[in-house]
């Protein structure tokens, strides 16, 4: 239960995290996708990797993704998944979004120091 | 929706998608100098739950995706499985409801909905009839006059062509080697087949050519099962003459199989052009007479959907065509139909009846769906570990609920298959129901129009009585079932289904309050009395004139007939009518009491010879009866009139030795004697004035008086009219009883379907409270058992089952009684001789249903009572 829990939590952010990552790496897939998470959160997020399907089957869904299949760095079959246009302006207003809604944490957060 | 093939290529994908995710993580690890099982847990530990994933994200692909549902129908089918018995009810209950709403629908579709059989051009098909607007009723609308017919088809514009047919058939006397059968024809006009679009099997039909009066070749189209049946297919018939009524008719075609004419009530041999019709009636002037209402006209509109302008046309025709003729007419307007089995005028009364039966057991079906709903809840009940283990181990709200759906339509599934079998049974049951008399070959088909109905009212009562233990099962807490809190049923929960057992309750009132007045109104409909006797008579119905005898030979034929049924073993007397009262045919004149000027009243005319009053059991009230002389006589100068006329133009003084003059008649006629009032149309109808009289047409019913059963004069009779004169057959012949089949036909069916869906009702709402309250009890052992053991007597055990049994059914009761009054009045035109809010039948009603629920919470209560303290209470 507490897993599962972690993981809701993660769920929009998640999102956003693997929209971007498609945006700045390429065509990746969902293997690289979990290891390129790792190495920019530095192993502060413990992220269950299968939920990483479950956001990109989302992603799908809404269009802002497409996948095919293809050949990996060591020769094995997988799933490649690429940004589409939408995703790409989809990841514009989440990007702004989430600064935003940053922005506000990080004043109130800096305000209850003061206090 | 995604078929099932790729739903599974979508899981392999998926699946290997995520081995090889695993695989990668393992030869990380591996490279990290991990041994390989170390790596394999490390793995799988980093990607997470597996199962959930896939799970969650097959749930996610799809909640309508096939391969989801038909997972869940092969667990739906294993749990039913799991309870064959408790399910075979309640698919029995539903089957019926289920069944009866899909048999009164196929009457609906066959009568109104389905275009006739054979036509091509149904879309384009409308029908037309005259409308007296002074009238009300089904009696203000005529069929058209020949010459009325005439005008019209030469005057519209707005349809392609008008073509006009005998609505009452014509029969006719086919010489087929010397023996004489009878056959059924229908005059059409030239254009009837061309505009209806029924091209011949072989030959040709009928062409505008054929129908010019005065033809020297009359010519036949015959119908596919006469051609098949009785000249066993010939295949050189086209060219083939047949002796009809004396007449040499050339058979130029035969009809497709499934042509079987434009309106209900008849199923033609043949099709001969109207011009051909002297050679059949020898009703010389029809063809010419204004005041002869026997066409029916329909009309090929020139667009689909164009009817609004059609009937704009039809109206100026309306106001033109009677001063134009310079008929003493005034105006009939002209009211267009799209044209189904059913004509026009009748429809709104046969849509009102069907309609009617359609609520009745639409409110069966949903005493059957609480049933199963209730049944489902008290499942749901025992089902909530289940449940809760399964939302424990991941699924979603959404899941359970369809889960549970599934079952549920499952269930109506199975039910509405079983339901098409019982509507096939069943409408042909209703159809028996109706008296062999009344002309009507109906196709009662169960068509896509019925299993369509079928389908979506299995699926709508799958959902009705799915929906509300599906939501509350799915709501079930997994953690308080889980640990085994709640040993008593929730209040929520008991709450709903005690709504339930108020709801069937209410609703078995509603429909028994009906059941039994209709069955009551049969009763009194039998013992109406129609103001003649409905025993110990004969009738049987000849036409000699069909024959082309002249009025001498038909007045000998029936002399000397009558004088042979005379001398028959038992006969008391016998005499002819051109027809009776109570069946199908009529005639109307006006009458007025100083010869030249306005009409007082329109009267029925029915012509009797002298001992016709007798002979029916009419009492002569004043005078005596008609005269063989005055009846023979070709200007008429004596008539009998009923009770109701002689009041309405004598009101206060005798009538008898009065004069009045009847229709066109030059002269005036005396009244010699006064009978009693009768039912003369239907049973059910208000006074209407009559006048008998004589100058019989060729066409005459026999009524003979017998001392014992009926049913031996009719044999007699049948036997008799080849002795008289070989050539002649009688039709229709058969004792009063059956003859009054016809008008009370209309309570007979109502009072049989409705005393049917009166005791599903009763059945059903007994065995949903019996197992609604059986079910409480077995969940209350518990807490039963703990009273028990406190010191409470069985006595108290009894009060507390029967006291929450009978509450329910007394506010059900009431209700439903609220509802009954408010609702019999809809019923009151079909009752006949009780009261729709007769105290009586709602008392005994409450007090029987009363008696059945104490019945059904009886036994139950019993098991309670006998629950063992100890057994109870280490039952855990």
């Amino acid at each position: 239960m507490a897993a599962d829990k972690k993981s809701e939590v993660l769920q929009g952010t998640l999102d956003l995290m693997v929209l971007k990552t498609l945006y700045a790496m390429g065509s990746q897939h969902g293997f690289g996708i979990a290891r390129r998470i790792e190495q920019v959160s530095d192993g502060v997020l413990d992220l269950n990797e299968g939920t990483v399907y479950t956001a990109l089957l989302r992603l799908q869904q809404q269009g802002w993704i497409a996948s095919k299949w293809g050949t990996s760095e060591n020769n094995r079959r997988a799933r490649f998944y690429s940004i589409t246009r939408q995703g790409a302006k989809q990841l514009e207003r989440e990007t702004e979004n989430w600064e935003r809604v940053a922005g506000v944490i990080d004043r109130v957060l800096r305000l209850e120091r003061q206090g | 929706m995604k078929g099932q093939a790729a739903q599974a290529r979508e899981d392999r994908a998926f699946e290997e998608e995520v081995r090889g995710h695993i695989v990668m993580l393992e030869e990380r690890y591996r490279a990290r100098g991990m041994s390989p099982a170390e790596a394999a847990t490390a793995a799988r530990r980093q990607f997470g739950n597996a199962t959930v994933l896939r799970e969650r994200q097959s749930a996610q692909r799809g909640f309508l995706s096939p391969g989801e549902w038909g997972r869940d129908v092969r667990f739906g089918m294993r749990m039913l499985a799991k309870r064959p018995l408790s399910n075979a009810a309640v698919v029995v209950a539903l089957a019926l409801g289920i069944g009866m709403n899909a048999a009164v629908f196929t009457f609906v579709n066959a009568l109104l909905l389905r275009p006739p059989q054979g036509v091509a051009n149904t879309g384009h098909l409308v029908e037309v009839w005259l409308h007296d607007p002074k009238g009300s009723g089904v009696q203000s609308y005529w069929p058209f006059s020949y010459p009325d017919y005439a005008y019209y088809r030469d005057h519209a514009r707005s349809v392609e062509g008008l073509m006009a047919f005998d609505g009452d058939g014509t029969n006719a006397i086919w010489n087929h080697a010397g023996v004489g059968q009878v056959l059924q024809g229908q005059l059409v006009s030239g254009n009837f087949f061309s505009l209806a679009g029924v091209s011949a099997v072989a030959g040709r039909m009928l062409a505008a050519s054929d129908d010019q009066p005065g033809s020297a070749h009359p010519v036949v189209v015959l119908s596919s099962s006469f051609w098949k049946e009785k000249l066993g297919g010939d295949p050189a018939v086209v060219g083939r003459s047949l002796m009809l009524d004396g007449t040499a008719f050339t058979v130029v075609g035969v009809a497709p199989a499934r042509f079987t004419g434009l309106v209900v009530g008849a199923q033609p041999d043949f099709w001969a052009p109207i011009a051909v019709q002297e050679k059949f009636t020898h009703d010389q002037g029809r063809i010419t007479d204004r005041d002869s209402y026997w066409l029916i006209v329909a009309g090929k509109m020139r667009n689909a959907g164009d009817r609004n302008s059609v009937q704009a046309e039809m109206h100026v025709l309306a106001k033109q065509v009677y001063p134009e003729h310079g008929s003493k007419e005034t105006f009939h307007d002209a009211i267009v139909y799209p044209l189904t089995l059913v004509p026009g005028p009748f429809r709104g009364y046969v849509g009102a009846f069907t309609g009617l039966l359609l609520v009745v057991f639409a409110l069966v079906l949903l005493i059957a769906c609480t049933n199963a709903a209730g049944l489902l809840l008290a499942r749901a009940t025992g089902r909530a570990r289940e449940m809760a283990t399964r939302a424990a181990l991941g699924a979603g709200r959404a899941r359970l609920i369809r889960q549970m759906l599934v079952e549920s339509l499952l269930l109506a599934g199975i039910a509405g298959a079983a339901g098409i079998a019982v509507a096939w049974v069943s409408s042909r049951l209703i159809l028996g129901l109706k008296p062999a008399e009344l002309p009507i070959t109906l196709e009662i088909p169960l068509d896509w129009r019925v299993v369509l109905f079928t389908v979506a009212v299995s699926a709508a009562t799958g959902v009705v009585f799915g929906l509300a233990p599906a939501l509350r099962a799915s709501a079930a807490e997994a953690a308080g079932v889980l640990k085994e809190e709640t040993q008593t049923a929730g209040r929520k929960k008991s709450r709903l289904r005690s709504a339930l057992i108020v709801a069937q309750m209410a609703t078995c009132v509603v429909l028994l309050a009906g059941a039994a007045l209709c069955v009551r109104s049969l009763l009194n409909a039998n013992a109406i009395a129609p103001g003649f006797d409905t025993q110990h008579i004969a009738l049987a119905s000849l036409d000699p004139g069909s024959l082309g005898y002249s009025q001498e030979q038909v007045d000998d034929f029936y002399a000397r007939l009558l004088d042979r049924v005379h001398s028959l073993p038992g006969v008391r007397s016998a005499s002819y009518a051109g027809f009776l009262p109570l069946g199908t045919a009529r005639e109307e004149t006006s009458i007025a009491r100083t010869l030249g000027k306005h009409p007082d009243a329109i009267v029925d005319v029915f012509r009797v010879t002298p001992g016709f009053f007798a002979t029916m059991g009419i009492p002569l009230l004043r005078g005596r009866d008609l005269a063989r002389n005055e009846v023979e006589s070709k200007t008429p100068d004596a008539v009998v009139i009923n009770e109701v006329l002689a009041r309405r133009l004598w009101p206060g003084e005798d009538a008898l030795g009065k004069r009045v003059v009847l229709g066109d008649d030059k002269t005036m006629s005396e009244v010699v004697g006064v009978v009693g009032n009768g039912r003369y149309h239907t049973l059910g109808e208000g006074p209407v004035a009559v006048v008998f009289r004589g100058q019989l047409p060729p066409a005459r019913t026999l009524v003979t008086r017998g001392a014992g059963d009926s049913r031996a004069l009719v044999a007699g009779i049948q036997h008799q009219v080849p002795l008289v004169d070989p050539l002649m057959a009688a039709t229709q012949v058969q004792t009063i009883e059956q003859y009054m089949a016809l008008p009370l036909f209309p309570a007979r069916a109502t009072g049989w379907l409705l005393g049917v869906s009166g005791i599903l009702a009763v059945v059903m709402t007994g065995t949903g409270l019996f197992g609604v309250i059986a079910c409480v009890v077995s969940q209350r052992t518990h807490e039963i058992g703990v009273r028990m053991a406190l010191g409470a007597r069985p006595s108290d055990v009894m009060n507390l089952v029967m006291g929450q049994g009978l509450w329910l059914t007394g506010i059900g009761l009431a209700i439903g009684l609220c509802a009954a009054f408010a609702s019999a009045r809809l019923l009151a035109p079909l009752l006949y001789g009780i009261d729709p809010n007769d105290p009586a039948t709602m008392i005994a009603v409450a007090v029987g249903l009363g008696a059945i629920a104490l019945s059904a919470c009886y036994l139950p209560a019993r098991k309670a009572m006998g629950v063992d303290p100890s057994v109870a209470l280490r039952y855990e």
